[in-house]
């Protein structure tokens, strides 16, 4: 009787300050993620004006999203986003195999090399972007070095070309993440056992042949990571885009990407004039919010289904 | 790994048919050190200097950039806005992170996995698409041009990880930990601050250093929150430097290295740690 009088009792201390523990947590949460979230959702089926909900709008700041002028906009930086998806898939977590696959092979070194290649991670995005800005200037480093091995003659204008200046801002973004794929593959890579590559070295496998037919299908938990968080992140890609070619997204609209976009319209710096306008911001980010979120549970359960058991 | 070295063959051929990785591996290196050796160098030339001699060592290592990016740039000032804003964000975060974790991971409620789930989904949330309602929440608020609206806005997005982090160390505690205490009439918070909380000194660590680099490295909230001088934090003022002293190269490039400097040194420290925390759960950005 009095032990559970005593479990009783503890459970309804065990309540009471489980929910004062969780308040603070809760609250901040709450009030400076999931309300302003919800509201932006909620906010783009209506008429703005400035700041102020108006009226009910239904789906006319969306269909106006996707006409004239903003459609143009939208469709381009939709573009620019999923090259940059597919340039990052490629030069970085592609790449990335390769270096993680090279430090497994080797006993020595790899703390070193990780090391290395994951620092520019731990720098922000402006640091980064300011730095590769002066270093590929018309005058910078890089031209001298380029016109000094004769690979290029004369002014080195990469990030105010339209044809190149995306490419460049896409390989800037894999200097800065290339440590991230390294890291992660390694550590996958720790985790299959080392018995299956005896194995298959008795069976007369070379490395390459490990790699892709024993290692990458057991990796796939570490490319769903990786595809996701590369996901996630191009298509939330703004500050190196604001740092090396402004929020315009120079030059001519070659670089702007949809994070980009929705700040000009939201904070007002679209257009020759300038203004902002909210319904049509909130349209775009919840569209946006709709490609990360399905994107998203789409790749999990893709790599879900492929992952191999063993 | 040194099993799957080629068994039998003469250790020379072995490093030889090595010869191709190893130098992938130096390439990429010398990619990003290369980078950052003329930031440094480059810190201490003068513009003139910088064009001349691209790649050598300084003729002296005088330190004027560095003085004229702290004071005339008053980078210093936004320096220790950076340090603020970092140092109150990771308090907070790991503060009531911990507290929710606690009961949610070690209680019997009945409603943990609803409530755990529900911070958990805050994970992935693109919270930058929120901030149209967010500028008009701090400006309501009163909380526009000001470090405190900042930590509060860092920790409430940094909250859902360090959540997930500390649960997932608090959850496999022996039972007989808190029991014991609770036996000698230990409170609740005595529990948490005293017992708990020391023995998941990893987690701790881990929700510091992340949320530590993330803060230090935000550029976009103070971007649409901060319009004062006074209150911008040092990405936000580099951001302006680039634009502005764009002819006074040495003084851009002593700016970065001043703004990194912190991370440098948190990064040469704990190494280790952040190459496993970021190997366990990649659980970055």
């Amino acid at each position: 009787m009095t032990t559970l009088r005593r479990t009783t009792s503890l459970k309804h201390t065990q309540q009471r300050m489980a929910v004062l523990f969780i308040l603070p947590a809760l609250a901040v949460y709450a009030l400076f993620v999931l309300y302003p979230l919800a509201m932006s959702l909620w906010g783009s089926f209506f008429v703005w004006k400035g700041l102020r909900m108006v009226e009910f709008a239904g789906l006319s700041n969306f269909s106006r999203l996707f006409v004239f002028p903003s459609g143009a906009r939208l469709y381009g930086a939709l573009w620019h986003n999923t090259a940059w998806f597919f340039g990052i898939m490629v030069f970085q977590n592609g790449i990335g195999l390769l270096f993680a696959w090279l430090l497994f092979l080797r006993d020595k070194g790899a703390a070193f090399f990780q090391s290395v290649f994951f620092f520019p991670a731990v720098l922000s995005p402006v640091i980064v972007g300011a730095l590769w800005r002066l270093l590929l200037a018309p005058g910078g480093v890089v031209e001298w070095a380029l016109n000094g091995l004769g690979l290029h003659q004369g002014s080195l204008t990469v990030l105010g070309n339209s044809h190149t200046a995306l490419a460049m801002l896409i390989a800037v973004d894999a200097w800065n993440w290339m440590g991230l794929p390294v890291l992660i593959y390694t550590a996958g890579l720790r985790q299959i056992s080392g018995q299956i590559f005896e194995a298959a070295k008795l069976d007369g496998a070379g490395n390459a042949r490990m790699l892709f037919s024993i290692a990458l299908p057991l990796l796939m938990p570490a490319l769903g990571t990786l595809t996701t968080l590369s996901f996630i992140n191009t298509f939330n890609q703004f500050d190196i885009v604001y740092v090396m070619q402004g929020v315009q997204g120079n030059p001519s609209y070659s670089t702007d990407t949809l994070v980009t976009y929705f700040y000009r319209l939201a904070f007002g710096a679209e257009g020759a004039v300038g203004i902002t306008d909210i319904g049509l911001a909130l349209a775009l980010g919840t569209l946006l919010f709709l490609i990360l979120s399905i994107g998203t549970l789409l790749m999990l359960r893709f790599f879900d289904r492929r992952t191999v058991q063993l | 790994m040194s099993a799957l070295a080629i068994s039998g063959a003469p250790a020379i051929s072995r490093q030889l048919a090595r010869l191709p990785g190893w130098t992938v591996l130096a390439v990429w290196t010398a990619a990003v050190l290369l980078p950052l050796y003329i930031l440094v160098v480059s810190c201490f030339k003068t513009t003139a200097e910088i064009y001349d001699n691209r790649l050598g060592l300084p003729q002296s290592w005088a330190l004027d950039n560095f003085v004229n990016a702290w004071t005339r740039a008053d980078l210093g000032h936004n320096f220790i806005n950076s340090l603020i804003v970092t140092g109150g964000a990771v308090i907070l975060t790991i503060v009531v992170s911990a507290m929710a974790a606690y009961p949610l991971s070690r209680y019997r409620l009945g409603w943990n996995a609803v409530m755990l789930g529900l911070f958990l989904s805050g994970i992935m949330l693109p919270i930058r698409l929120a901030s149209v309602e967010l500028f008009t929440l701090m400006r309501n608020l009163g909380l526009l041009d000001s470090l405190t609206g900042l930590i509060l806005v860092y920790a409430a997005i940094r909250i859902p990880f360090a959540v997930f982090i500390f649960a997932n160390f608090m959850r496999v505690l022996p039972s007989e930990l808190d029991e014991a205490a609770r036996m000698d009439g230990a409170g609740e918070v005595r529990i948490l601050f005293q017992i708990i909380l020391p023995t998941v000194k990893p987690a701790v660590s881990i929700v510091a250093i992340f949320t530590a680099i993330a803060v230090w490295n935000d550029f976009f909230f103070p971007l649409i929150f901060i319009f004062d001088d006074r209150y911008k934090t040092v990405p936000l003022a580099i951001s302006v430097f680039v634009g502005q002293f764009r002819t006074d190269w040495g003084l851009v490039f002593a700016s970065l290295a001043i703004s990194m400097a912190p991370i440098l040194i948190m990064y040469c420290l704990l190494a280790r740690q952040i190459r496993e925390g970021v190997g366990a759960g990649g659980g970055m950005k």
